[in-house]
């Protein structure tokens, strides 16, 4: 069965609400990209995935279906016979980085690009940690944009997003030892990447991130061709990054390929559990929000 | 199966075509930008690849358009029962008429060509080429015309194949007359005075035909002369109608020579040629060229060791004219009345054989062989009458009248037409160019669909290729 079943022929977007990722990434505005993925997302979660110290009433509104029944005000309910849910305005007190591998090899495939991907799901995740009221930040390539609250840091951050383009090579161990110091307290840092470059000193630089007190989130950006190496014919591969070439007939080499990139990623997966990181392998030709989705019901278990 | 033209299967090489088009296309890689390659191994899938073709499917499509476009080359030709009946049941004829046609001449032929001629021995080899050339089917050779002896011989049907059929049909009657080259005879002398152009005009002479009639001629009507020569020479034509036999001289342009050498003394010569012009007279046929003989007549002026070297008989025609020369009556009546013989005892042993023998026993004559020719050694004076009945003897044994037998009017006797007659064979593997319609139109059917299938397969893989590899990975 083919994987656009199901989708509404005029807007693309699937009947289940889900937006598929070559949709999104036709759409510049990133705020409404964010927007789009976090509202098919966030309607079906009870609770906040972001746990803040503190929260502050601020009103009452009308029970919708959804809502957690323990913010309903049962006092309120007895004395009027009508459902209302209190409504709290939390305090900032969580800190949030968003950490984007801008390397040359992110620019693959060219449909939608593991960038462009990884663009929307920082955008949806800025989105939802900036709509709790907490800080975001974000560490692109050059761009450095602070951890701060509210819409117009959300806004200053989806713009630098769309000024980045992924190029050259990127000094990951250095930019994530950036994004952690940073951090004034202890906050959660989020790094989507492929995690190619220099692995072992990635990873040493996430453990000393972890050492700081920071909640370390690993997004691990792959596109379906690295996963299964769908090609047959005599090809010339060319490395984004180094532009260094080999000659391969793709039908003979895609097992011993397909192995030892499972075995890369099986590899990834093990450092970031020993580490204590979540770690989310990302395809990206499965839709944001099922991928965001999933990783925010893992944080609330 | 037969195929008509089975060398061209050579064409099968051409296979080597598409492989090495495959296996030059596929050397050249395509570019393809990739994230990172510290997955992939250059080295050992390097030349894994130069061994390996690609497409496999349209390599084996187009091996196929080859492999079909050649066996069409091959002209197949699936002989079925059916197929075989069909050419079983019809005939080609090649019909030699000599004379007058049959009005009908059954079977009616699926195809036939008549070849009149006045010799159905030359005929016969222009229509077995004409069988040869025809369509699958019965062959026949329908030899029709009057069928007089000699008109077809065993050796004009040696030459039909052995599966053409040969039938004969008598038609029309014998010929009134037939006539043969009946040879040459030696010149005569004669009065120049007395020559005039040849008119020939045939003479009947009563008696059976044979070569009696021609050992006794009849009386010379014309006469040739030769320019610049006294001599006359005769070329004897002989004619025979039913128990009639007629003679008609023609003058020949120059004398044969005299086909006997002699060797005798000069006091001798002028006796001698006398004699050969006696011989002449008696109108003796002149022999083959090949054919020489050489009469010694020794006397006391000559050294019998140096012009009488005879040796054994090694050839058949020199046996053959000793033995007519010792078998003439004339020469033996007169040999019988010489009172001595040769002298030399070497002449009475081997290999001289004698001739005839004197009163004394011993023989006045001796023949025997010297470099392919007759030589005899006589002792007889040159002015006897040995010596001009020997000299024409020899001339006789070595020439001989034709055999005038052969121009006798017969028909071919019925036991032997039917002996000659066979019926036409099957057909069991047509003549590769004559079948009129062959299968190799259902191979170039099969060519043109798998052109048709390895142009969408192409077309195909082409659309593939530049699809995004996108959907490459969906598919996969």
């Amino acid at each position: 069965m083919s994987r656009d079943s199901g989708r509404d022929s005029g807007t693309g977007i699937r009947k289940s609400g889900v937006c598929p990722p070559e949709v999104l990434a036709r759409i510049a505005d990133l705020e409404l990209v964010a927007r789009i993925v976090v509202e098919g997302l966030v309607s079906g979660l009870h609770r906040s995935p972001f746990h803040g110290y503190s929260a502050e009433f601020s009103q009452y509104r009308h029970y919708r279906p959804g809502d957690d029944l323990k913010y309903v005000d049962w006092k309120l309910v007895a004395r009027t016979d009508r459902l209302y849910t209190k409504q709290f305005r939390e305090t900032t007190n969580m800190a949030a980085t968003l950490v984007l591998d801008t390397s040359a090899s992110m620019s693959f495939p060219k449909a939608v690009s593991k960038y462009r991907y990884a663009m929307i799901l920082s955008a949806a995740l800025a989105h939802i940690v900036s709509s709790q009221g907490d800080a975001v930040g974000l560490v692109a390539g050059p761009r450095m944009i602070p951890a701060r609250a509210g819409r117009h840091n959300l806004r200053a951050l989806l713009a630098a997003l769309s000024g980045v383009e992924a190029s050259g090579r990127w000094n990951a161990a250095e930019t994530i030892r950036r994004a952690g110091e940073r951090l004034n307290r202890r906050g959660l840092l989020l790094v989507l990447s492929d995690f190619y470059d220099e692995e072992d000193a990635t990873f040493n630089e996430l453990k000393r991130a972890a050492r700081m007190g920071h909640e370390v989130v690993l997004f691990q950006m792959m596109s379906r061709e690295e996963v299964e190496f769908p090609y047959k014919r005599d090809f010339e591969f060319a490395d984004l990054e180094t532009g260094r070439s080999v000659s391969v007939n793709a039908g003979l080499a895609r097992r011993e390929y397909t192995d030892a990139v499972a075995a890369f990623l099986e590899r990834c997966r093990r450092r970031a559990g020993a580490e204590g990181f979540q770690y989310s392998l990302i395809v990206t030709d499965t839709p944001p929000a099922h991928g965001l989705r999933n990783f925010l019901l893992a944080r609330q278990r | 199966m037969i195929w008509l033209n089975p060398a061209a299967w050579i064409g099968l090489l051409a296979i080597a075509g598409p492989i090495l088009i495959h296996i030059l296309v596929q050397r050249k890689a395509e570019r393809l930008a990739f994230p990172s390659l510290r997955f992939l191994q250059q080295g050992r899938l390097a030349s894994i690849r130069r061994h390996v073709l690609e497409d496999v499917p349209l390599l084996a499509i187009r091996a196929a358009i080859v492999v079909a476009a050649v066996a069409a080359l091959a002209g197949p030709l699936i002989v079925t029962r059916t197929q075989r009946q069909a050419w079983n049941a019809r005939v080609v004829r090649a019909t030699v008429v000599d004379g007058v046609a049959p009005a009908a001449i059954q079977p009616p032929a699926f195809l036939s060509q008549t070849f009149e001629t006045p010799a159905v021995a030359d005929a016969i080899p222009r229509a077995v080429a004409w069988l040869e050339n025809a369509p699958p089917a019965r062959r026949e050779l329908l030899i029709v015309g009057p069928l007089a002896l000699g008109s077809v011989t065993a050796d004009d049907l040696a030459g039909v194949p052995p599966g053409v059929g040969i039938r004969f049909e008598r038609s029309g009657g014998l010929p009134a007359e037939r006539s043969i080259a009946g040879g040459r005879v030696l010149a005569l002398e004669r009065d120049p005075s007395a020559l005039r152009e040849p008119q020939g005009r045939p003479e009947d002479t009563k008696g059976a035909a044979g070569s009696g009639s021609a050992r006794a001629p009849s009386r010379a009507e014309g006469f040739g002369r030769a320019p610049g020569s006294e001599s006359i020479v005769v070329q004897q034509q002989v004619t025979l109608k039913d128990v009639h036999t007629s003679v008609r001289e023609t003058g020949a342009a120059a004398p044969d020579p005299f086909p006997v050498d002699v060797v005798c003394s000069t006091d001798a010569r002028p006796i001698v040629d006398t004699a050969i012009a006696a011989v002449r007279s008696q109108r003796v046929w002149t022999p083959a060229a090949n054919r020489r003989g050489r009469l010694v007549l020794l006397d006391s002026s000559i050294d019998p060791a140096a012009v009488a070297d005879g040796g054994p008989v090694t050839q058949s025609w020199i046996a053959d004219a000793i033995a007519s020369i010792a078998r003439d009556r004339d020469l033996h009546a007169a040999g019988a009345q010489t009172v001595a013989g040769l002298s030399d005892p070497r002449f009475s042993t081997m290999p001289w054989q004698p001739l005839l023998l004197a009163t004394d026993g011993r023989p006045v004559a001796v023949a025997g062989a010297s470099r392919a020719s007759l030589v005899v050694v006589s002792g007889a004076t040159p002015s006897g009458l040995v010596t001009p009945l020997l000299l024409r003897a020899m001339v006789n044994a070595l020439g001989g009248p034709p055999d005038l037998r052969q121009a006798e009017v017969l028909p071919i006797p019925e036991s032997q037409l039917r002996a000659w007659s066979r019926p036409p064979a099957s057909v069991i593997a047509p003549p590769i160019d004559r079948v009129e319609r062959d299968d190799r139109r259902w191979l170039w059917i099969l060519v043109l669909a798998l052109l048709a299938l390895e142009t969408w397969v192409r077309r195909a893989n082409a659309e593939e290729k530049t699809s995004t590899y996108e959907e490459d990975a969906r598919v996969a």
